[in-house]
């Protein structure tokens, strides 16, 4: 510096990143999308919450879940929010799922020499109607796909997923063919599923979950009537829909 | 005695963490590490002055929160009669580990931010939820920098008739539960605390919880070497906030005594 | 005390007493003094047609642009100080493309339009020691036409940053005449056919010269083909047929 004060280099490295914890998960259906986090917030051993939310609502059509390094998280969560109302301000619409999906990306990639680090799962409903999932990795590369889990546990529930939502290792019955998408009770099941099994089996995963379902436009409600602690967060009836469902993980 | 498993069986570096100022589970490497731009600028501190855990519960009346009042030069008892619970306005309050110095510097950031509210004459004060978001976005922004403030804290209050309890550190990283501890006492503390705590805050009495946290601080005494017998208590409740004198630890030690090898045995 | 009356049409950023700020509404008159530029809009997309006034035999007609794509779904007729108009359509392209890129979609028509109009209001406006970006309001008006989810839209713009949607509009020095054509002859259920009838018939209406394919443009935005400039052979069809 001109002024020579870094002349003299000072000691010691001070790492500005750490890693929180916790899962999230998500899975396209034909006209709905699932997109869950579980609400551990946890450093090393110790478990700093059992409450913390990944998962969040962005417009009536769209859910980001964020997991990795939570501050980071937190952030980049408000910064998209912001830009999401900037655009409504700018262009008099909520912005579409695959203009945030991309936004997601520039935003992520403008950070790209000090990342944010955390792994996004955007899912919503398309222009079109469709279910879709949207994955992230820390630096921008994204993809839309059927299904992707991330985080702590994503080794043990995406080679279920592949299983369950790919038909991996599947062979179909004869002159049958796979179905390319799940009816939503079937992949409810599927998510509440692989939750409590990473509960079981990694101790960053466990205290609480949260799954939001988000419905196209005109769907009926049907598949979710009889959800336990179900809570609806959609600002309109007559446009795509947004539920949450809180669950109990648990807590050892 | 190193009680992270990850640093078990590594070489032992005394150039690094000499005094064990890391938290647990961030303990540096002990390998030596050869990074390409270690003569490049580096903005980064240690902490030098620091205080250990903080612990702080939900109530029935409000929050409660406790810090004992040692400010250690690595592992030198250096001052015993330091204040580590600090009020902000008259909701809040808010307690500090980690680097001392950077604490006095939040200390004037909000003692100012609070004046700066005050002139506005709009009747308006900020509660617990609007410094702990401050606090967020300048811990964060310093990490940012790379050029943290070196503190754990946590901020709690009672405004309008909520319960406010959160904590933050130098990364940034903020999370809220009904019972909070920093330092130590996040692995001695908590486990005490949420048992008593977590479900009960609406039924629990201030003379319960101020039980509970003299018998935590006693805990930590005794197990935290970085801790002094003396603390004080803050209270956020409708009345306002309250900090109390110095309370002192009653301990015994004669049990030492008995135990082989601490004792005045010689076999 | 009060400059005298003429005075206030000095600087761009002084109002007169009587709340004008002279320099923008010259500026506005000198659209009066461009060739007539036409935009018509129908279910089935926008037509944009202009005059290209031909001074001399020796003037390669083709050199004369005054039509102008913004970007595939989005394209510009303009009247007036044309050179101003390329600093504006350089502006809508980069907003357009930028949009495209940090969005993955097409820009709103009215987005487009608000953002020429955001350039159009910075005459004049400085930093304390910097000169001005601008030192004049522009002087032109710009018919923005395009599709998007809306549907086929057209937008005028003039030099005080104000925007509009029409349905059919004409600019420049055949305007008011042009705009009581449009008025009687426009209908809501038009074909883009027709459309291209009507803008020719009203251009031909106003113009001295006589109406050939070489002193016309004619351009289209369809939700199918987007955004295109009619060559010589298509305008000819159309003029043949009128």
């Amino acid at each position: 510096m001109p002024d020579g004060s870094f002349s003299h280099p000072q000691q010691r490295q001070f790492n500005p990143y750490s890693d929180n914890g916790g899962t999230i998960l998500a899975i396209a259906g034909a006209d709905f999308t699932v997109i869950a986090g579980d609400t551990r917030q946890s450093e090393g051993y110790s478990i700093q919450t059992r409450y913390a939310p990944k998962v969040f609502r962005l417009t009536d059509r769209a859910v980001l879940a964020v997991n990795g390094f939570a501050a980071d998280g937190n952030m980049f969560v408000k910064k998209v929010k912001q830009r999401l109302e900037w655009y409504r301000h700018a262009h008099a619409k909520d912005m579409p799922l695959r203009a945030i999906a991309r936004l997601i990306q520039t935003m992520l990639y403008a950070q790209r020499f000090f990342p944010y680090y955390v792994y996004n799962i955007l899912g919503g409903i398309e222009e079109d109607g469709s279910g879709a999932v949207y994955s992230f990795d820390p630096v921008g590369s994204y993809e839309r796909e059927a299904c992707r889990a991330a985080g702590a546990a994503q080794s043990l529930v995406q080679p279920f997923l592949d299983n369950q939502i790919y038909f991996k290792n599947q062979a179909a019955a004869p002159n049958q063919s796979h179905p390319a998408h799940l009816p939503l009770p079937d992949v409810l099941s599927i998510v509440i599923d692989s939750f409590t099994s990473a509960t079981e089996r990694h101790i960053e995963v466990g205290d609480g979950l949260e799954i939001y379902v988000v419905l196209a436009k005109g769907r009926s409600a049907q598949g979710l009537e009889g959800a336990r602690g179900i809570q609806e967060l959609s600002t309109k009836s007559d446009g795509d829909r947004v539920f949450v469902i809180r669950r109990e993980l648990k807590k050892d | 005695m190193d009680h992270f498993p990850t640093n078990w069986g590594r070489p032992r570096n005394d150039a690094y963490d000499a005094y064990n100022t890391y938290p647990l589970h961030q303990r540096p490497s002990n390998a030596p590490t050869h990074d390409k731009f270690a003569d490049a600028v580096q903005r980064t501190q240690q902490p030098i002055v620091t205080g250990t855990s903080v612990l702080a519960i939900m109530y029935k009346d409000g929050i409660m929160m406790a810090a004992d009042n040692l400010a250690s030069y690595g592992s030198l008892a250096r001052f015993k009669s330091i204040q580590r619970l600090h009020a902000v306005g008259s909701n809040t309050v808010l307690g500090a580990s980690g680097d001392m110095s950077d604490f006095q510097h939040i200390q004037s950031l909000l003692d100012a931010l609070v004046t700066e509210e005050f002139t506005h004459q709009d009747a308006n004060t900020l509660g617990p939820a609007e410094i702990h978001e401050y606090l967020a976005r300048v811990m964060y922004a310093r990490r940012s920098k790379m050029n943290p403030l070196w503190n754990a804290l946590l901020v709690g209050g009672f405004k309008d008739g909520k319960r406010f309890l959160a904590y933050v550190d130098l990364l940034g990283v903020t999370y809220t539960a009904p019972s909070l501890a920093t330092g130590y006492g996040a692995h001695i503390a908590i486990p005490l605390l949420r048992q008593a705590v977590d479900g009960r805050q609406d039924t629990l009495t201030e003379e319960e919880a101020r039980k509970l946290l003299h018998d935590c601080m006693r805990v930590l005494f005794y197990r935290d070497a970085r801790s002094l017998d003396k603390y004080q208590v803050a209270t956020v409740t409708d009345a306002g906030v309250d900090i109390s004198d110095t309370i002192k630890i009653d301990t015994t030690w004669d049990f030492a005594e008995g135990i082989r090898g601490y004792g005045a045995q010689t076999q | 005390m009060f400059l005298t009356r003429s005075e206030y049409d000095r600087g761009v950023n002084t109002f007169s007493p009587e709340g004008r700020l002279f320099q923008v509404e010259y500026a506005i008159e000198a659209i009066k003094l461009g060739s007539t530029t036409v935009g018509v809009r129908t279910p089935e997309g926008v037509v944009l047609g202009v005059e290209k006034r031909v001074q001399s035999p020796l003037l390669e007609s083709s050199s004369i642009e005054k039509i102008m794509e913004i970007d595939a779904h989005l394209g510009c007729a303009m009247s007036g100080l044309t050179a101003d108009a390329r600093t504006m359509v350089d502006h809508a392209r980069v907003t357009a493309q930028n949009h495209a890129f940090t969005y993955d979609e097409r820009i709103r028509i009215e987005s487009a339009t608000q953002a020429v109009c955001d350039l159009a209001l910075r005459f004049g406006e400085s930093v304390h020691d910097e000169e001005a970006l601008m030192s004049r309001p522009f002087g032109v008006a710009l018919l923005i036409a395009g599709v998007d989810e809306g549907g086929p839209q057209l937008f005028h713009t003039d030099p005080s940053g104000t925007f509009v949607r029409y349905d059919a509009k004409a600019i420049g020095s055949g305007s008011e005449a042009a705009q009581s054509e449009l008025q009687d002859k426009w209908h809501s259920q038009m074909t883009l056919r027709e459309a291209h009838l009507l803008t020719l018939r009203v251009l031909k209406q106003v113009m001295e010269e006589k109406l050939d394919q070489h002193n016309v443009q004619l351009a289209q935005v369809t939700p199918s083909k987007g955004f295109e400039i009619l060559d010589e052979v298509k305008l000819k069809e159309i003029i043949d047929a009128m």
